[in-house]
């Protein structure tokens, strides 16, 4: 399994780069893999979002689905792109400690 | 090595990459596509590749391993000899041995096959992706290995091939470039059905040498028997899903609609692809609108799978495919609905409707039933009421392979969308002569790695073509708003991939969803506007 490492940090990630134990998420993680995702700087909206996401996956063990999170954080989708640039399921959910989504979705 | 100059017998040559995919090679897409510039397709980090042979053509969607010993390699090449031992006796293999060994023994190698296969057509002609390369490279082992003296005469009866780690990885990667579409079966004069022989192929990797792409097994039917569903939703995660879908009918259409959940003794079971609760949810709610509006008994199920058609076993696992259909049975014969229906997604028809036959029996031979026949009942017979010019935007319909080609399932939905959308038109050709969206056999929930590229680039190459070819050059502006309707989940994911590696909704207007929708988008009793126009 590859090993992602930042600074101090050093994390299991998979081949894709999502967190393989997410449990050990915290927001230096975050800001560190929000590097890798073409984030410059993690603002108020992304910690928003990826805090809403967080609190979600640790709630229901998924990803909540795009409209219901759009819906929720009054984000647009177009917004959480720009935000996020490779969208909110490779992207915001990968920085929130998320691991990959499955199924066809 | 040029894609040419491939033969059979090189299949185990010591060589970095047997075949390299050339962007140069590919066919030209039409208007307003001509000068369209493919994306490089990404180099896979030594990290991605250490481990891993990806000899074949570098697209890396199944982790074959490489051990780092010979002793290792031939226990691995022992292994692969006694499952296809398995696979070619009737007491391991009574699923689908006869079939294999006909199309095994059928073949009279006049390549009609490869003119009707879209991946052999949109690489520009590669050997490798003749869906007879793949069938001959298994005969050939079979022949030499498993008939009398076989050895012996491999130079002279056409069975040279060196059986080495090499050819058994490669065959591997190979039965994961085939969309399983069986267009070449369909074509076949002799009723050979390379599709199958894939198919067997990935079977045996998956139950005998645990090799499987782990979008299939790890996170697929394993998590869908541990966790409920492939997607991960849990019983209680479905309620909280629910209840937004609930909200959210509201807010789209001002009606207040319970969805019924484990109603025992319903008419019907709706089961859907779990992927439309995360990803389309307008999909359950269009169902749910339809279904009460419509006045039916009906009910989805909160149990464990029951509320996941999918059976990703189909594409590879007997075992897998097995244990999954019977939870479906089970969770329907517990309910004692009159008949289940299958909502928008292809694979799962073809799994719980006929491959599961031989499992739902006795108590469980509960009827099944495709929603493409509920919708034409509703509609076609006027128990829903629609306004046909709410619809009013051209439509073409793309064909699931395992609903049509291999169902037979083609006029029903094609009714409903004569009687709802006024701009419908076919693409060509279409029903049992369609083509593969590109993402069938589990393709279109492979996302990693280099192999999304693959997808989009050879087999879901041809879906875009045709797409393009259904609209008129005036209708391809994007200020003309195109639908193509795709009643299966994973096609839909696919087509989604595909509308975005071609930026297709910017530079042409297309977007894509399901039946339902516009169904509900065209009921009177509906307030206008369910179908929003937002790509996602």
């Amino acid at each position: 399994m590859p090993t992602f490492t930042y600074g101090d940090i050093s994390i299991e990630v998979d081949e894709d780069g999502f967190m393989q134990e997410p449990e050990q998420w915290n927001e230096e993680i975050a800001k560190a893999l929000a590097s890798t995702e073409g984030v410059e700087e993690m603002t108020e909206d992304h910690w928003k979002l990826a805090n809403y996401l967080r609190d979600y996956y640790l709630k229901f063990g998924i990803a909540p689905m795009i409209r219901k999170l759009c819906k929720e954080t009054g984000f647009s989708l177009k917004y959480v792109y720009e935000m996020y640039p490779s969208g909110p399921a490779k992207g915001a959910c990968k920085v929130a400690g998320l691991p990959k989504p499955t199924g066809c979705v | 090595m040029s894609s040419k100059d491939i033969k059979i017998k090189d299949f185990g040559k010591k060589t970095d990459k047997l075949y390299n995919l050339d962007l140069k090679n590919l066919p030209g897409l039409p208007y307003p596509y001509e000068n369209w510039q493919d994306s490089p397709i990404p180099e896979l980090s030594e990290i991605k590749r250490k481990g891993k042979n990806i000899t074949l053509d570098g697209f890396l969607n199944i982790a074959v391993p490489e051990p780092e010993t010979e002793e290792e390699k031939e226990a691995m090449v022992a292994k692969f000899l006694e499952g296809l031992r398995k696979l070619l006796s009737r007491e391991n293999n009574w699923t689908f041995l006869k079939p294999l060994l006909l199309s095994l023994d059928n073949c009279v190698k006049c390549n009609t096959c490869s003119e009707a296969c879209p991946i052999f057509e949109m690489s520009g002609g590669a050997e490798i992706y003749r869906p007879l390369f793949r069938s001959d490279v298994f005969r050939r082992i079979i022949k030499k290995h498993f008939s009398p003296g076989g050895k012996l005469t491999a130079k002279f009866t056409g069975a040279d091939i060196d059986l080495n780690w090499d050819t058994i990885a490669r065959l591997a990667q190979l039965a994961y470039r085939c969309n399983l579409c069986r267009r070449c079966a369909q074509t076949c004069p002799m009723g050979v059905d390379n599709g199958l022989i894939a198919r067997e192929i990935r079977k045996l990797f998956s139950q005998e040498l645990n090799i499987a792409p782990a979008e299939l097994h790890g996170e697929g039917t394993v998590k869908q028997l541990d966790t409920g569903s492939s997607t991960g939703i849990s019983p209680v995660a479905l309620m909280d899903l629910m209840e937004f879908v609930e909200e959210d009918i509201t807010d789209r259409t001002g009606l207040n609609i319970k969805i019924p959940f484990d109603k025992a003794g319903a008419d019907i079971l709706l089961i859907h692809n779990a992927g439309e609760f995360l990803s389309w949810p307008e999909n359950i709610e269009a169902f749910a609108i339809i279904f009460e509006l419509a006045g039916l008994s009906w009910t989805l199920s909160s149990e464990m799978v029951g509320y996941d058609s999918v059976n990703y076993g189909l594409f590879y696992d007997d075992v897998q495919l097995a244990k999954v259909t019977l939870r479906h049975a089970e969770v329907a014969k517990k309910l004692g609905v009159k008949k289940v229906v299958v909502g928008e997604c292809g694979h799962a028809h073809k799994a719980i409707m006929t491959i599961g036959d031989r499992i739902w029996l006795g108590e469980c031979n509960i009827p099944r039933e495709s929603s493409m026949v509920t919708l034409e009942d509703l509609i076609v017979n006027e128990k829903i009421m629609v306004d046909p010019l709410r619809n009013d935007f051209p439509v073409t319909l793309h064909d699931p392979c395992n609903l049509t080609r291999s169902m037979g399932v083609i006029e029903p939905q094609r009714r409903v969308l004569k009687k709802i959308c006024p701009q419908f038109r076919e693409m060509t050709p279409h029903g049992v002569n369609n083509y593969c969206c590109g993402g069938g056999s589990g393709f279109a929930i492979m996302q990693s790695n280099n192999f999304p590229n693959w997808r989009y680039l050879v087999p879901g190459r041809k879906k875009f073509e045709q797409i393009l070819k259904a609209f008129t050059r005036e209708e391809l502006s994007p200020d003309v708003h195109k639908y193509v309707c795709a009643p299966c989940s994973n096609c839909k994911g696919q087509i989604r991939d595909l509308l975005t590696y071609y930026d297709a909704w910017e530079r042409a207007g297309i977007m894509y969803g399901g039946l339902v929708e516009l169904v509900v988008n065209a009921m009177t009793d509906v307030r206008e506007g369910f179908h929003e126009w937002d790509f996602h």
